[in-house]
């Protein structure tokens, strides 16, 4: 917890090339905006509340959809992780990690929790977790900075090994648990394991993202 | 490196299997290294979510700023969530706590257990008071597998629980969280008021017309209490005020709330 207030693009960045570093000062910008906001919500001010909504929801409600695929569903654990977030709201910390790892952790948890508890009711393609996005993402994000982003993170997919994207994105996008991942892609159980971690690792360096 | 270790990057994307993550959550709770790959992961994992954004249906703003305007936030917390949980615990959880096992695993998994079952009751309550109705999605297969033994988990994780929300005379917030299948019932109490040392509430059920008296329940607080009679027969519930060591009958005038049970 030594490192949340650094700001995170003081090293570990191997090329500091100008459009990456200028989104990466956005990003610490915008993430001390989601304290300020979560700060005021835990003071009981709805209009900060709006307004952290209007700032997280496209993210919040795009994994949960992903993961749930039902648009009833997604709306319902939306309303739930929203509520729960305000209710919450004194309790998130700085070191707790970034207001939107906090509240895209949740969504995922929720999301996941609800496809295992209805999944013999959602017929799901575990192929379209992957293949399936891209039309989605550039109708939503139409401001240069939130584009660069994206890219960052798909170029940071794109540099893991197949195995590791894949059992990644059957795990995070797909909400499969580990067992299904390795039923899926006809892995031993242990090696869906590494390949998860490693997959993690992989991107976690490529992005340089800093707990 | 053990082999538990690994299970990290599965833990974060809640992939494990409820066995394995009470396995690793045990491991988590003693393991600095793994503690922070978890941060770390879980900023890496929400970035993520940049690749799924998708705009949500117009209505749903509106929607949830009505929830919140009806819930208010929760006080910051004064130590930390285990803390707290542990201080719970010996009224939470039945095992006496001179039995409590004393190793690394067992004693996690009890606070576990104490503080699902605390964020349960939290959820209920704050869903019951946003919602009303029907108790949803508050449950999953993690939380029940993990806390099975602990009875308040077992309602509240019934497939038919329900949850009637009302506010007493007096003020008070209440639900009753109501298992047909269990036969089971249950009061929660959101900010009692006090009442004095010389009074207490009482739970009764109805029977018809023919109140029933049930278990006493101290005033001031959160608090909960499950029902000693079983539903059968029982078409309502009610609280009164009655004085300390409870009434047989309920005097009208000292009648807090009575709800009746969908059939």
């Amino acid at each position: 917890m030594n490192a949340t207030s650094v700001p995170s693009n003081s090293e570990g960045q191997p090329s500091g090339s100008a459009p990456h570093v200028e989104t990466s000062t956005g990003r610490d910008t915008e993430a001390a905006h989601l304290v300020e906001l979560m700060t005021l919500s835990s003071r009981g001010h709805e209009e900060a509340f709006a307004e952290l909504y209007d700032r997280t929801s496209q993210r919040i409600y795009g994994i949960i959809l992903r993961v749930l695929r039902s648009p009833d569903h997604a709306a319902e654990v939306m309303q739930e992780v929203y509520v729960e977030v305000w209710r919450q709201s004194a309790r998130y910390s700085r070191e707790k990690g970034s207001v939107i790892a906090w509240m895209t952790t949740m969504a995922h948890r929720r999301a996941v929790d609800r496809v295992r508890s209805v999944s013999s009711e959602v017929a799901r393609d575990e192929r379209y977790a992957f293949h399936g996005g891209d039309r989605e993402i550039d109708q939503v994000w139409d401001g240069v900075e939130q584009r660069l982003d994206v890219e960052r993170v798909r170029r940071g997919m794109a540099s893991l090994t197949p195995i590791q994207r894949e059992a990644l994105t059957l795990a995070y996008f797909g909400g499969y648990t580990q067992s299904q991942v390795a039923q899926l892609l006809k892995l031993p159980l242990g090696t869906v394991k590494t390949r998860i971690r490693d997959g993690l690792i992989g991107l976690r360096d490529a992005l340089g993202v800093e707990a | 490196m053990s082999e538990i270790h690994g299970a990290v990057g599965s833990y974060v994307v809640n992939a494990l299997d409820p066995d394995g993550l009470e396995e690793f959550e045990a491991h988590l709770a003693v393991c600095p290294s793994c503690t922070r790959e978890v941060q770390e992961f879980t900023e890496t994992a929400a970035e993520l979510s940049l690749l799924a954004s998708a705009t949500p249906p117009p209505a749903l703003g509106g929607s949830i700023l009505a929830a919140i305007s009806e819930v208010r936030p929760l006080p910051p917390k004064p130590s930390a969530e285990i803390a707290l949980a542990e201080a719970k615990a010996p009224e939470a959880v039945s095992a006496p706590a001179a039995k409590r096992p004393v190793d690394e695993l067992a004693l996690r998994r009890q606070q576990r257990r104490t503080r699902i079952l605390s964020v349960l009751v939290a959820a209920v309550v704050a869903a019951a008071l946003a919602l009303g109705g029907v108790v949803y999605g508050l449950v999953n297969a993690r939380q029940a597998q993990v806390a099975q033994q602990a009875a308040e988990t077992e309602l509240l994780t019934a497939p038919d629980v329900k949850t009637y929300v009302a506010t007493m005379k007096d003020g008070g917030q209440v639900s009753f969280v109501v298992s047909k299948s269990l036969n089971r019932a249950m009061f929660i109490g959101k900010d009692l008021p006090a009442v004095g040392t010389d009074q207490t509430y009482q739970l009764w059920t109805l029977e018809g017309q023919r109140p029933i008296p049930d278990n006493l329940v101290a005033g001031g607080g959160d608090r909960q209490e499950f029902f000693r009679e079983t539903l059968s027969g029982v078409t309502g519930l009610a609280v009164s005020v009655e004085a300390a060591g409870g009434a047989q009958q309920p005097n009208p005038s000292t009648i807090q709330v009575v709800t009746e049970l969908a059939a």
